[in-house]
């Protein structure tokens, strides 16, 4: 059977519990297609754990017990996920040798449910960028077209999923990293609620917008993973103890009387092709029985530079800790302390890196503190009660993923500022806190896949969930090159 | 426009040193990513209110001690350390 639009976590599932395949086999599979792969989505593959791994879930199956959604299934992680005694880089050559001691909740919480790691993924340097090229390693490709990029900073998670040479992966989305190379690489792609998963472990970039999120190819399989990683981690402070989320009963609800709003401002500069996809998708929720309205959303556009500020403020505090002391890169030569530290983070962060942490000194140094820092702060508070009057009037609002398809590789952009528009349409979510799915809905002329963007207020998982999931089962993948590529179950 | 002395005090302040070439084309990039950021400059917040973005406050736990990791796990990144602490070669 090829890879079509079901499922492939309960597909695989099924095939181990009937004993089609052994999770030995299917481990070797998946390791094969990574080694012939060249979608430069793998950091660094293990081998030799994923095969141990996979004998005890073999062992389970030859004992007659039953597996739960996600044992057995190979799966692999940024690599901005904290692994115990497996390096943990970043992608950045400042953390090059770095073996974490402990494992991230969530990667602990899939271990728990019986997940076969295959390796980690390729990434901008700490999550840093759109296209996954600010990787030391270089960047992960798009299997649509390996001439374009996979987008960032999550790009090797959303290519190896693209690819199938991961079942699943987790990235993480600080302005837009996991729902924008979804949408590049036609995969689905969900950004929890600030809060609803567990940030220990995960290498900060933005503290007060980074969260974790499953990328896959179906709304099923985001919502099983979802499921398992969701929920208060006592590890993590700003997880919220009061919500439980279990979101996978209801992605079949009907979405009858569904009140959709369109806000205008995420349309201006957006490809006409991706506009006519979204326009066509939105018809189908309209011919399900959901009402449809478009309104003007003008705070929405202040969303970016406010997050280039405090993302940029919190990515200098939180990168202040990298000195070459303890752990990663430490140059060679040096004549004091203050000189090993310089050094160190002279050679061992790349430009972009360099750049934020630049920037983020400057927003917050006497002088310009107030009129940058705290006034961004100030307009967060708009925009996010801005987003709360737009919920009282609808259920969601549904945008583009990103105004653009994939780039090709090795674009030149005139200067930094232009790139960053490409986050145009994820970051407002990040500003605000709130979830966000991207969905794959159609391909444009060079073939390469367009995303859809839903969003809802805070922890309504399940309502994204299931109003992805009315959609994609309505389209078909026909039209996917990669059905044929990677591991074909 | 950022002057050559903002900007190595900048880079002083990120404990970055640039060279020549670089310092000149920081300061361009600075100045770019300083115009992009001025867009905040066009709405005036009506609020002088400060975000909490999660809605959770003084998440605090017993002041317990409780277990943390041991000290030869944590050296293994520094190749064991010496004498049970992280080293650096000696200055002068």
């Amino acid at each position: 059977m090829s890879n079509s639009k079901r499922g492939i976590i309960k597909r695989i599932k099924n095939m181990l519990s009937n004993k089609e395949i052994s999770c030995k086999e299917l481990t070797e599979k998946y390791l094969s297609e990574i080694k012939k792969s060249n979608l430069n989505a793998y950091v660094t593959v293990c081998e030799e754990k994923a095969y141990k791994d996979a004998e005890k879930i073999d062992e389970k199956i030859s004992s007659g017990e039953e597996l739960n959604f996600l044992e057995g299934v190979p799966m692999a992680l940024k690599d901005i996920i904290s692994t115990d005694g497996i390096e943990t880089t970043c992608c950045s050559k400042i953390l090059s040798g770095y073996k974490p001691i402990f494992d991230a909740t969530v990667w602990k919480k899939l271990k728990q449910n019986g997940a076969v790691l295959l390796g980690k993924l390729n990434m901008d340097e700490f999550a840093m960028g759109s296209s996954c090229e600010n990787s030391c390693i270089g960047g992960a490709k798009n299997p649509h077209n390996i001439n374009h990029v996979s987008g960032g900073s999550s790009g090797g998670s959303a290519s190896a999923v693209a690819g199938n040479i991961a079942a699943y992966a987790l990235g993480t989305d600080t302005g837009g990293s996991v729902r924008q190379p979804a949408s590049f690489c036609g995969v689905v792609g969900l950004k929890p609620t600030y809060g609803a998963v567990s940030r220990y472990g995960v290498i900060a970039y933005a503290s007060g917008f980074d969260q974790v999120g499953p990328i896959a190819q179906t709304v099923e399989d985001v919502s099983l993973v979802f499921d398992a990683i969701s929920g208060y981690d006592f590890h993590d402070s700003t997880s919220n103890p009061n919500v439980k989320m279990k979101t996978f009963n209801g992605i079949n609800n009907d979405i009858k009387g569904l009140k959709i709003g369109i806000p205008k401002e995420y349309y201006d500069g957006v490809d006409e092709k991706i506009k006519l996809s979204i326009e066509e998708a939105v018809k189908v929720y309209e011919s399900m029985g959901a009402t449809i309205e478009y309104f003007d959303f003008p705070e929405v556009k202040y969303s970016l530079p406010v997050y280039y500020i405090l993302a940029c403020a919190e990515a200098t505090s939180n990168l202040a800790r990298f000195d070459g002391v303890r752990y990663g890169y430490r140059t060679e030569h040096y004549k004091d302390i203050n000189e090993m530290i310089c050094k160190t983070r002279s050679e061992g962060f790349g430009p972009e890196v360099k750049r934020r942490i630049l920037l983020g000194n400057y927003v917050l140094s006497s002088g310009y503190y107030d009129s940058y820092y705290k006034k961004a702060q100030n307009l967060r508070a708009v925009i996010i009660k801005a987003f709360d009057r737009a919920f009282e009037k609808y259920d969601v609002l549904i945008t583009p993923t990103s105004p653009v398809t994939a780039f090709e590789c090795n674009k030149k952009f005139s200067n930094p500022q232009e790139i960053y528009l490409a986050d145009i349409c994820t970051v407002p979510v990040n500003t605000v806190g709130i979830p966000g799915i991207s969905v794959p809905c159609g391909f444009d002329s060079k073939g390469l896949p367009i995303g859809m963007q839903i969003l809802g207020p805070k922890f309504s998982e399940s309502k994204l969930l299931n109003v992805a999931h009315k959609y994609e089962t309505f389209t078909d993948y026909k039209n996917n090159k990669c059905v044929e590529m990677g591991v074909r179950l | 426009m950022i002057s050559r002395d903002e900007m190595l005090n900048l880079a002083n302040l990120s404990k970055l040193y640039l060279s020549e070439d670089e310092i000149e084309d920081a300061m361009k990039e600075m100045d770019g990513m300083i115009d992009f950021a001025n867009q905040i400059k066009e709405m005036s917040p009506n609020s002088h209110e400060t975000p909490n973005i999660n809605g959770l406050s003084n998440a605090l736990r017993d002041d317990e001690v409780i277990e943390s990791y041991p000290q030869n796990k944590i050296l293994e990144n520094v190749n064991g350390g010496k004498d049970g602490y992280f080293y650096i070669k000696k200055y002068n």
